[in-house]
């Protein structure tokens, strides 16, 4: 989330989309209705109607899978009748920027795309990327309009790419009325007003797509044009699921980042200057603050924490030691269930997560798992995927998979902490003792790199990197969260003069300004540089006084990154002179003082300012050179509504879903995105238009239960609830598929069939697309053979699809073809 | 007395009367009682964040000092900031997560070909696992790739999770992975 | 003066903490169910279910609304099941709170008749006679706690305070909500210590939403009678 959970109590519409908020964020509801309260009004854009449309001031339904169309059609909207901010748009978007000659957009495809070699990998295609690059000028800047008017400006350009979202083709497209999609437009674009604040509040309904990245594009090309980055009641707000998956992710449990969002070297960058120089974006414009000018100070600082004093100068802080993935190839989730299907992976750690039901496609992961020589799996419950030998159709005899299952604590009975959504890191405290002979993830993770460690004292291939990792995380023998918690905060390593004031060898960090590339500071994630300092550990407080501004930043209750900004990008809140473009729920103010017109001396209040420049301009309007764009970690300080990064087009464009109910894409000659990832195993399959699969799937969440429910389907009171999986489906396909409510029906896609109770509702409606009845069902992911006991109900994974987005190969679970058959 | 909502809690349950109680929806005393005591009088009283979705709720965890020391009761945090109290069906049963008879309590494993899971100690578990990642990882080391870069990695183990973790758990996980040379690090962010 | 609860079902997005918190605070064992078609469930307030959310589907004026009603017991000011009981022992209300509360004496009561006395079929009883409902958790209520549903909800659908303090909020959000909701009302606010706010119709929320006026004017002839001689009967007691 750019903003947090409180702040949603100052908006003035809140678009609901992509997430059901009600239901799998309920507490947000607190705030959204608070915000309604005070006259917001709640927007609820769902295939069906929720527990969050049931309290919307309007709801209206898509067909999954074309919300770019919907969202095209409200660029269309917010240009065609000139509601956006134009001010905003001007000044801190790259709107203005001359987009190169080489750029082009025809059928469907940008200029310079080749189509993929199925023997190369899953992707359909690639562009190559150069030709979408900006026009500089001789100081190697680039070129704006700040008019606005050059015909190869990015909003001419934008204008140009969306005036062919008209209401009449979005509506064939997403099945919602031109009235609705009308309504939802001109209510969500009076939010461009100065003073007025929109927010969206979306989560897998949007990532989970082949588009998925596009779609949240869209959607922040809207809040750029309508001034609602940076601002309190807006922004871009992604719903994270996991009490911690920000914080994890965060600290990169990901093959292609390293903690802080650094990047993972790949095999061409032999050396850490290679490595600093590729990673490090270079700007000339004096104006653009360019954050990640700043990156060899914390690879460096990161390399110190891994290794401590074996980590020096001479062996580049060890840089060769970590492992290095091969240029152009991906290493993502689809691609190692992949490779463990093709007996590639021999070992395997399933810690604290279910892959057997989370896994789009599971009956591959399945399958796969009965190719490892050893697994691990640490859980509370025991799960489907530790005691996938015994599961449905598999024979015990034949797995020679060795299995370990680990007690892992629950959360309430060790110390650490966690990250919310809103990037807020608090605390937590032990009550009870572990139950049994369970442990702390901490104290197994510790005692195995113990036992690993022993292991390679003796001998062992390539062992430096193993014995030279710091590992004195334990107090008397036991994991000791706030020694970790320090180092990843960081410490000075000698002392060190830094404007005047000498900072001890041995102490904490303050914040990541005094980060250093000599290895002269370690820092384990530079991002959480400031959350355990010499004044304590920050997130663990408690203090429940407001900021000056009053909207609700608590700013000393826990921590949040970076430097506790409750608001990122709070720089877009203010003009150009620095003051509020909202005075009542303003988030940052400079109050330097003035003379002869100019600004004399620098103080900013409210929150903590994105950087802590003097403004963009005097009070008597003059340009100040000492400033800096609000956008601080782009490269050019700009917001982006051109997006020249993305592998799929610098602009979102419509495709259907892999899987989808019509033989075209009505807007362009490209049904399928073309660098979408396709996998083509014995067990991938897929199925296109075709008549033994004609609804349209999807798959979601419940309040009552959480991801694949191996942390709620143990427990009774919530079973009592949501006892059994279902599909819901609209009174209509019920009809014609002669199916009663609360009869068992199956559900089949051509990955496979699972079983499921009959919801039969009016919250599902058919779709009208192009002129055909549609229809459409949903199936939650929660369920599993392990629990409850009966071994009836199934994971909705085992249908989903082997396709995902080419940005972050997250997969088109929701979108997908089916059928319904009676039983 | 200027007090919060928490300490509120608990010095109103030190004045009522201390009577035996149930918290069932009747009253199982034969007298009528009206000043009855808190279950959570006698407990120790730890702040927590919910482990469901991260909206990153507060709550209160009631352990029993006597007895098992096991969890009393847990509920919405008044004093946290975000939900004030408030907790959703999930948050609400923590409690039934913690002290749940289904859980695993002691190391499992489970043989090649064997059809049953077996209980053992934690050292040997620990200790086989390692065992088990120097061999495949030293077995198939890559130090450098088919180019002849430097890549000084495993690509014959993999990892998944967790966001269930917390931060610094992740990130000393993280670091032992990456250590080993693993390169298939992936968890709940990527689906 | 008496405790109220006042249940504004405008704000409900039935996360149904408050289901779960009864059941968290209370010890009470979870239902067995199966999925009926239906997120609701159990599909009925048991002996070990004290708050049921109720949800409905329901077209009304072409427009699709899904209506969410965290049922419980009303804590009537003049309560049918108290008085037909007639065993103090067994039906008693708390003076300080206005808790009606029943203990294990309930028992040795006629179940059917309490639970057919009741004007919004609250009481369930045990296999062997005993009969429950909600306590207002009595025992949080008199720690200074709000009851464990209260507590948890989220977005301001379940109050709890002193009953003038409830009817002037109930009346401040039936204000609001009128202008968008015409129909909108305050359901026996008279006669219970738990004031719903609905906008439609009670009876699409659930059948025993409202008291019905034959019973609320009569739920027996022995509770009629009994009602008739009261003030006598408080003469007496003095």
């Amino acid at each position: 989330m750019t903003n947090h959970w409180i702040d949603l109590k100052n908006s003035d519409c809140i678009l609901i989309m992509g997430s059901n908020a009600a239901e799998n964020h309920p507490i947000s509801f607190k705030y959204v209705t608070q915000a309604m309260q005070n006259g917001a009004k709640l927007i609820s854009v769902d295939p069906r109607f929720t527990r969050t449309s049931a309290r919307a001031d309007f709801y209206t339904a898509l067909r999954s899978g074309t919300d770019i169309a919907f969202l095209g059609g409200m660029i269309n909207y917010i240009l065609k009748n000139n509601l956006y901010n134009k001010e905003y748009t001007a000044a801190y978007t790259n709107a203005p920027f001359i987009v190169g000659k080489s750029y082009g957009f025809k059928d469907g495809l940008f200029s310079g795309y080749t189509k993929g070699k199925p023997e190369a990998g899953p992707s359909l295609g690639g562009y190559d990327k150069s030709q979408w690059a900006f026009e500089m000028d001789e100081n190697k800047v680039p070129m704006m309009d700040r008019s606005l008017e050059n015909e190869r400006c990015v909003f001419q350009l934008l204008k140009k790419h969306y005036s062919r979202y008209t209401p009449d083709m979005v509506s064939k497209i997403t099945g919602t009325s031109e009235a609705d999609l009308i309504n939802v437009y001109k209510t969500f674009a009076e939010t461009g007003a100065k003073g007025k604040a929109g927010t969206i509040m979306y989560a897998m309904g949007w990532t989970q797509h082949t588009v998925g990245t596009q779609i949240i594009r869209t959607m922040a090309i809207v809040q750029l044009l309508l001034g609602n980055m940076g601002i309190a009641g807006g922004g871009v707000n992604a719903l994270r699921g996991e009490s911690n998956v920000q914080g994890s992710t965060d600290h990169c449990l990901l093959w292609h980042i390293w903690p802080g969002y650094l990047k993972t070297p790949s095999a061409s960058k032999d050396s850490l200057s290679v490595y600093n120089a590729s990673a490090t974006p270079k700007s000339y414009d004096s104006l653009s603050a360019n954050w990640w000018q700043n990156y060899p100070k914390y690879s460096v600082s990161l390399l110190k924490s891994f290794f401590g004093e074996q980590a020096t100068q001479a062996n580049d802080f060890g840089y060769n030691w970590l492992p290095k993935v091969d240029d152009g190839k991906a290493y993502s989730w689809f691609d190692l269930f992949d490779k463990m299907f093709d007996e590639k992976i021999k070992g395997f750690f399933a810690w604290g997560q279910n892959p057997a039901c989370s896994g789009s496609n599971a009956g591959k992961i399945r399958k796969a798992l009965e190719k490892l020589e050893w697994m691990v799996n640490v859980n509370l419950f025991d799960n489907e995927t530790g005691s996938f030998w015994q599961g449905p159709g598999v024979d015990p005899t034949k797995v020679k998979t060795e299995v370990f299952m680990l007690p892992a604590s629950v959360s309430v009975e060790k110390e650490g902490s966690i990250t919310n959504s809103g990037r807020w890191m608090q605390w937590r405290y032990q009550g009870p003792k572990p139950m049994g002979d369970s442990r702390p993830d901490g104290d197994i993770i510790l005692e195995l790199g113990h036992k690993i460690k022993e292991l390679y004292h003796k001998d062992g291939v390539l062992a430096e990197p193993i014995l030279n990792l710091k590992w004195d995380y334990d107090t008397n023998g036991a994991y000791d969260p706030h020694k970790v918690a320090k180092e990843i905060n960081g410490y000075f390593l000698k002392d060190i003069t830094i404007k005047d004031k000498l900072y001890k060898k041995g102490t904490l960090v303050p914040s990541f300004a005094f980060l250093q590339a000599d290895g002269s500071t370690s820092s384990g994630n530079w991002l959480y540089c400031n959350s355990y300092t010499e004044k304590g550990n920050m997130s663990a407080r408690r203090s429940d006084k407001d900021a000056v501004n009053n909207i609700g930043l608590y700013p000393e209750f826990a921590w949040c990154w970076p430097v506790n900004r409750r608001i990122i990008y709070n720089r877009a809140s203010v003009d150009p002179k620095g003051q509020p473009w909202d005075k009542d729920q303003w988030v940052i103010k400079f109050e330097g003082e003035q003379k002869d017109g100019k600004w004399v001396s620098n103080k900013w209040t409210g929150d903590v300012p994105d950087g802590g420049w003097y403004p963009l301009e005097n009070p008597d309007g003059s340009k100040r050179e000492d400033s800096k764009y609000p956008f601080i970690m782009r490269k050019h300080g700009h917001g982006q509504i051109f997006g020249p990064g993305r592998a799929d087009g610098p602009f979102p464009e419509h495709y259907e879903p892999l899987e989808c109910p019509v033989e075209k894409n009505f807007l362009n000659p490209q049904r399928v995105n073309p660098t979408a990832v396709v996998y083509s195993s014995s067990e991938d399959s897929h199925a296109t238009c075709d008549p033994r699969f004609p609804f349209v799937g999807t798959t979601y969440r419940v309040s009552e239960h959480w991801q694949t429910g191996l942390m709620t389907r143990p427990q009774p009171w919530l079973m009592e609830l949501q006892p059994q999986m279902f599909v819901e489906m609209s009174e209509e396909l019920a009809k014609l598929k002669g199916i009663k409510n609360g009869e068992r029906v199956k559900v089949t896609s051509a990955r496979a069939s699972v079983e499921c109770t009959a919801v039969v509702t009016k919250r599902f409606k058919p779709f009208n697309i192009g002129g055909n009845l549609v229809h459409q069902v949903g199936v939650p992911w929660h369920f599993g053979w392990r629990w409850p006991s009966t071994g009836a109900e199934e994971s909705a994974n085992l249908l989903t699809p082997p396709a995902g987005d080419p940005n972050t190969r997250i997969p088109e679970t929701k979108a997908f073809m089916v059928n319904v058959i009676k039983l | 007395m200027n007090l919060n909502r928490r300490e509120f809690i608990q010095v109103s349950g030190a004045t009522a009367a201390g009577l035996a109680v149930s918290t069932l929806g009747f009253d199982l005393k034969p007298v009528k009682s009206h000043a009855q005591m808190l279950k959570t009088k006698y407990a120790k009283e730890t702040t927590t964040i919910c482990c469901y979705c991260a909206v990153g709720c507060g709550a209160i965890v009631h352990t029993s000092k006597r007895g098992d020391g096991r969890v009393i009761n847990i509920e919405g945090d008044p004093d946290h900031v975000i939900n004030r109290g408030a907790l959703c069906s999930k948050g609400a049963s923590i409690k039934q997560l913690t002290e749940n008879e289904n859980r695993l309590t002691r190391p499992m494993y489970r043989a090649p070909y064997s059809t049953k899971w077996e209980e053992v100690s934690w050292d040997w578990a620990l200790e086989k696992i390692a065992e088990r990642v120097k061999k495949t990882r030293d077995d198939g080391f890559e130090k450098t790739n088919s180019k002849g870069q430097v890549v000084n990695r495993t690509t014959s183990i993999a990892s998944v999770g967790s966001a269930a973790m917390d931060n610094e758990e992740c990130w000393i996980y993280q670091a032992l992975l990456r250590s080993l040379g693993l390169v298939y690090i992936e968890h709940q962010a990527r689906i | 003066m008496a405790k109220a609860f006042f249940i504004d079902t405008t704000l409900c997005t039935a996360c149904r903490g408050c289901q779960v918190a009864c059941k968290q605070w209370h010890d009470l064992p979870a239902e067995i169910t199966t999925n009926r078609g239906t997120f609701q469930n159990p599909a009925d307030l048991t002996f070990s279910t004290y708050k049921l959310v109720r949800m409905t589907e329901e077209v009304i004026d072409k427009k699709l609304t899904w209506l969410f009603f965290p049922d419980q017991c009303r804590h009537c000011i003049e309560a049918p099941c108290l008085e037909t009981a007639e065993n103090s022992d067994a039906i008693y209300r708390d003076e300080d709170t206005g808790a009606i509360l029943y203990t294990i004496k309930t028992k040795e009561l006629d179940a059917e008749s309490i639970i057919s006395s009741c004007p919004y079929n609250i009481p369930r009883k045990a296999e062997d006679g005993t009969i429950s409902k909600c306590d207002m958790c009595n025992d949080r209520v008199h720690n200074g706690l709000k009851p464990a549903c209260v507590a948890t909800c989220p977005t301001g659908t379940m109050n709890f305070g002193e009953r003038e303090e409830m009817l002037a909020l109930g009346e401040k959000r039936l204000a609001e909500v009128k202008e968008k909701f015409p129909n909108a009302s305050l359901l026996d606010t008279d006669e219970v210590n738990v004031i719903y706010l609905v906008t439609h119709d009670s009876r699409l929320y659930h059948e025993y939403a409202m008291a019905p006026q034959s019973r609320k004017s009569g739920i027996s002839r022995k509770v009629a009678l009994r009602k008739m001689m009261k003030p006598f009967a408080s003469l007496m007691r003095v």
